[in-house]
C-alpha cells in the first residue's frame, strides 16, 4: 500500500537519512525503531511529504506522491512527537478547527469529533482547555486530532514520550484497537522496544540514517539464534569489572542495565562459572543471575553495539 | 476556510491575558497619560512652551487709520462727535492691539515673532521652523475700523496658517488669537451696548459688528493633545497585533500545528492568506475599541458626526489591511528562517522607532526631512497623517495621498511575504 524507494535526504550536506526502503501492507501494524537521531523522524516526515526527499521515492499504491503530495496527506494522521495543539483552545475547539480544516462540516464533524474523545477516553475532559491537561492527556488529543478524518494509514512519531504509565498503556491499546479492529495501517515509531513488541507485526530497525535489519519480531530474534543473554544483578555497580568482561573474548556484547550487567554470549558457552570467578576477584557481589533469549533490544544491541536509549 | 482561522485567531488572542494588554489596557493607559499630561502644560506652567510665528503684516496701519480719519471727515456730523470717533477709532485700532497683546512681557517669553515676508514665512514652515504664520491682510486696519465702528463692509480677516501635523503649539497660537478676536468683538459690543458708540448708530446695528473674525487655514481647529494621542498610541499599538500574529505563527511552526494544517491538504499561501484575514480583523477590531472607549470616556471625538466617524473607519479599515501585510511579511520570516527573532525585533524595537518616526510620540515638526519622509511611508505615520487631516477638517482629497501610501506599503508587504513564504507544496525542502 506505502512504501519508499531508495529514500534519502541530506540538510546541508550532512546526511540524514540514506537509502531507506520500506513497505506498508494494508492493515498492518509496522514499527520503525531506533535510538534518537536514527533518522525517524525525517523518514516519516519525507512519507508524509513534510519533508522533500534529496532523492527516492514515496509510492502510495504504486503511484509516487513526491510531486502530488494531496493524494497521500488524504489518506494519512500523522500524529507528531510535539503535541501539536492550541494550547489556549478546549480540546473540543481543537478539534473542531482540524476537522473544519480538513473539510469536515456539521454532523459528520461532530460525529466524528465524539467518537475520537471516546476512543481516547476525554470525553468529560472536552470541554477543558488543553493547558490545563496533563501531558498524557495532552498526548491523546494530539492522536485525537490525527484520527478525526479516518485516515487509511496513521503515522506516530513516539507518541508515548514523556507521559505516565497509565496513559502510555491506554495510548497502547487504543493504537492495538485502531489497527486490528478497524483495520487501519499503523507505522509506530519508537525507542521504546517493548512498545513496538507489543504493537507491530513486523519492525525495522533503525540507526544512523540507514535500515539495519527488518523483518518479523521472531524473524529478526532469530538473528540472535546462535546466542543467549545472561543477566547478571549486582549489588552496585564495579566499573573494573564492566571494563574486564568487555576485553572478554568469550562476550559477544556486554551493556550496563540499571540493576547490573547484561552479556550476550555465543549460546551453550559455559562462561557462568568464569563470570563468577571474574566477580569474585572484583569482589562484586552478585545478587541474581539468569539466562534469557534474546530481546529485540538485544538484537538492537547485537545490531549496533548500543543501547536504544544511548 | 478563512472564518475557521479567524475564529481560531481570536479565541487564542483574547485568551491570552498578556496580548489583551498590550493591545488595549496598555494603549489606553497612554492615551490617558499622556494625553493629560500635555492637557495640564496648556492650563498650567507655560516654561516649556515655545511657539514661533511669523508676522506677515500687508497692512499699512498709519495709512488705514489716516483714510479712516478721512472717512469719518467727510461725515456730517458735529465736530465733537468726529473727534470722539477719530479718538476711539485710534483706541481700538485692531492693529495696535494684536502688537501690544504679542509683545506683553509674559506672553512673549512663550510667542516669538518675527516679521517675514509671505514667501520667507511659508519657507520657514514647511522647514518646521516656525509653529504658524499670522498674516494681517492689506487694508486690515482700515476695513476693520470702518467694520467696527460704523458697522458696514465686509471687516477683514486675521489669517493664522498653522503646521501641519497638528502640532499642539500650534493649536495653543491658535487658540490665542481666536481668543483675541472674540476679546474684540465682545468690547465692540460691550460699548456698543452701553451707548458709548461714536457714531449714534443703533445697538442693532452694531451687534455682532466685528474685525471681522480669523481664518485658520489649516481648515479646521488643529488636533488636541487628547485626540492627538490617542492617534498616536492606537497607531503604534496596532502594529503588535502584526508581531503577536507573527510570533503565534512560530509557535504553530514549532509545535507542529504549522505541519498538520498542511498535512489537512492546505495550501500553503492558504495558511499565509488566514494570518492576513486574522491581523487586519484583530486591527480593525482593536482600533476601533480604543477610538470609541476614547471617544466615550475621554470625550477626544464627537460621536455626534457620521461623517467624521465614516472617514475614520476609512482609515481604520486601509491601516488594518496594512497591518496585515505586515503581518504576513513577519509570518513569512518567521516560518522561513524559524525564528522568534522577527517577531521579538519587530515588537522590541521597530515598532518603537516606527512610532517615532511616524509620530507617535510629538508632532514631527522641526525634525530632519529624511525622518519626516521615512515616517511618512511607515505604515503608522501614513494612518496618523491621515488621521490627523480627517481630525483638523482636511478634504477628503487631501487624504488621499497618506491613504494611497498605506495601500502600496500594503501591496509591497504582501509581495514581499508571498515571495519569501515557502511555495512548495513541501514546506521543507
Amino acid at each position: 500500500m506505502l512504501e519508499t524507494e531508495e529514500l534519502s535526504k541530506q540538510f546541508k550536506g550532512k546526511i540524514a537519512v540514506e537509502g531507506v526502503n520500506l513497505h506498508l501492507e494494508r492493515g498492518e501494524s509496522v514499527g520503525l525503531l531506533g535510538p534518537n537521531g536514527a533518522g525517524k523522524s525525517t523518514t516519516i516526515s519525507m512519507i508524509s511529504s513534510l519533508i522533500k526527499p534529496t532523492s527516492g521515492d514515496v509510492l502510495l499504491d504504486g503511484k509516487n506522491v513526491i510531486k502530488d503530495p494531496g493524494k497521500i496527506r488524504r489518506v494519512l494522521g500523522v500524529v507528531p512527537q510535539e503535541i501539536a495543539l492550541y494550547e489556549e483552545l478546549t480540546a473540543y475547539e481543537n478539534l473542531k478547527f482540524f476537522g473544519r480544516i480538513y473539510g469536515l462540516r456539521g454532523k459528520a464533524l461532530e460525529k466524528n469529533i465524539e467518537e475520537v474523545f471516546e476512543l481516547v477516553g476525554l470525553t468529560d475532559r472536552q470541554k477543558d482547555i488543553v493547558k490545563t491537561y496533563s501531558g498524557g492527556m495532552k498526548r491523546r488529543i494530539n492522536i485525537a486530532a490525527a484520527l478525526l478524518h479516518e485516515p487509511e494509514v496513521l503515522i506516530m512519531d513516539e507518541p508515548t514520550v514523556g507521559i505516565d504509565p497509565q496513559s502510555r498503556s491506554h495510548i497502547l491499546e487504543m493504537v492495538r484497537e485502531l489497527n486490528l479492529k478497524k483495520g487501519m495501517t499503523v507505522l509506530y515509531t519508537s525507542h521504546y522496544m517493548e512498545e513496538v513488541e507489543r504493537l507491530c507485526d513486523r519492525v525495522y530497525i533503525m540507526d544512523h540514517g540507514r535500515i539495519i535489519s527488518s523483518g518479523t519480531k521472531d524473524e529478526l530474534k532469530s538473528i540472535l539464534s546462535s546466542e543467549e543473554t545472561i543477566m547478571i544483578d549486582l549489588d552496585r555497580p564495579y566499573p573494573d569489572l564492566y571494563n574486564d568482561l568487555k576485553q572478554h573474548d568469550g562476550i559477544l556484547q556486554t551493556m550496563e542495565t540499571e540493576t547490573g550487567l547484561k552479556l550476550i554470549v555465543p549460546k551453550g558457552s559455559r562462561l557462568l562459572g568464569e563470570l563468577f570467578q571474574i566477580a569474585d576477584r572484583h569482589q562484586a557481589k552478585v545478587v541474581n543471575v539468569h539466562v534469557q533469549t534474546p530481546t529485540l533490544e538485544d538484537v538492537f544491541l547485537h545490531l549496533t553495539g548500543r543501547k536504544l536509549r544511548d | 476556510m478563512m472564518r475557521h482561522f479567524l475564529w481560531k485567531d481570536m479565541i487564542i488572542i483574547v485568551r491570552d491575558r498578556s496580548e489583551m494588554l498590550v493591545l488595549l489596557l496598555m494603549p489606553f493607559i497612554l492615551i490617558g497619560i499622556l494625553g493629560f499630561a500635555l492637557g495640564g502644560i496648556l492650563g498650567g506652567d507655560t516654561s516649556t512652551i515655545d511657539i514661533e510665528v511669523a508676522l506677515v503684516n500687508e497692512d499699512d496701519r498709519e495709512a488705514g487709520v489716516t483714510a479712516f480719519v478721512d472717512l469719518v471727515e467727510n461725515f456730517e456730523l458735529p465736530v465733537e462727535a468726529k473727534e470722539e470717533l477719530i479718538s476711539v477709532a485710534k483706541t481700538l485700532n485692531p492693529g495696535l492691539l494684536l502688537e501690544e497683546m504679542l509683545s506683553d512681557q509674559e506672553l512673549s517669553e512663550m510667542i516669538h515673532t518675527e516679521e517675514m515676508t509671505e514667501d520667507e514665512a511659508q519657507t520657514s514652515l514647511q522647514s518646521g521652523d516656525i509653529d504658524a504664520i499670522l498674516t494681517l491682510p492689506e487694508g486690515f486696519t482700515y476695513k476693520s475700523l470702518e467694520k467696527m465702528v460704523f458697522s458696514e463692509g465686509s471687516g477683514s480677516q486675521l489669517s493664522v496658517m498653522l503646521s501641519d501635523q497638528g502640532s499642539l503649539y500650534a493649536k495653543i497660537f491658535s487658540d490665542m488669537i481666536d481668543g483675541f478676536a472674540r476679546n474684540l468683538n465682545l468690547e465692540t459690543a460691550i460699548i456698543a451696548a452701553a451707548g458709548e458708540d461714536t457714531a449714534q448708530l443703533g445697538e442693532s446695528e452694531l451687534t455682532g459688528s466685528n474685525i471681522g473674525g480669523i481664518i485658520t487655514v489649516s481648515k479646521n481647529a488643529p488636533a488636541n493633545s487628547m485626540q492627538y494621542y490617542t492617534i498616536g498610541m492606537a497607531v503604534m499599538f496596532v502594529l503588535y497585533v502584526a508581531g503577536t500574529i507573527a510570533s503565534k505563527a512560530f509557535v504553530e511552526k514549532q509545535q507542529q500545528v504549522f505541519n498538520r494544517i498542511i498535512l489537512s491538504g492546505m495550501h500553503p499561501s492558504a495558511y499565509l492568506t488566514g494570518k492576513v484575514i486574522s491581523a487586519t480583523a484583530l486591527a480593525f477590531l482593536q482600533l476601533v475599541i480604543l477610538f470609541l472607549l476614547s471617544a466615550l470616556i475621554f470625550r477626544t471625538f464627537s460621536l455626534g458626526s457620521a461623517d467624521f466617524w465614516i472617514g475614520m473607519m476609512i482609515i481604520t479599515l486601509v491601516l488594518a489591511f496594512c497591518v496585515g501585510g505586515l503581518a504576513s511579511l513577519l509570518t513569512s520570516l518567521s516560518i522561513r528562517y524559524e525564528t522568534e527573532g522577527v517577531s521579538s525585533i519587530f515588537t522590541g524595537g521597530i515598532v518603537t522607532l516606527f512610532a517615532f518616526a511616524g509620530g507617535s510620540f510629538f508632532p514631527l515638526t522641526g525634525m530632519p526631512n529624511l525622518i519626516i519622509q521615512l515616517g511618512n511611508w511607515t505604515p503608522n505615520g501614513a494612518a496618523m497623517t491621515a488621521y490627523l487631516r480627517l481630525v483638523q477638517g482636511y478634504e477628503w482629497t487631501d487624504l488621499m495621498s497618506p491613504l494611497f501610501r498605506s495601500v502600496i506599503i500594503t501591496f509591497v508587504l504582501l509581495v514581499i511575504s508571498i515571495i519569501i513564504f515557502p511555495k512548495r507544496r513541501s514546506v521543507t525542502s
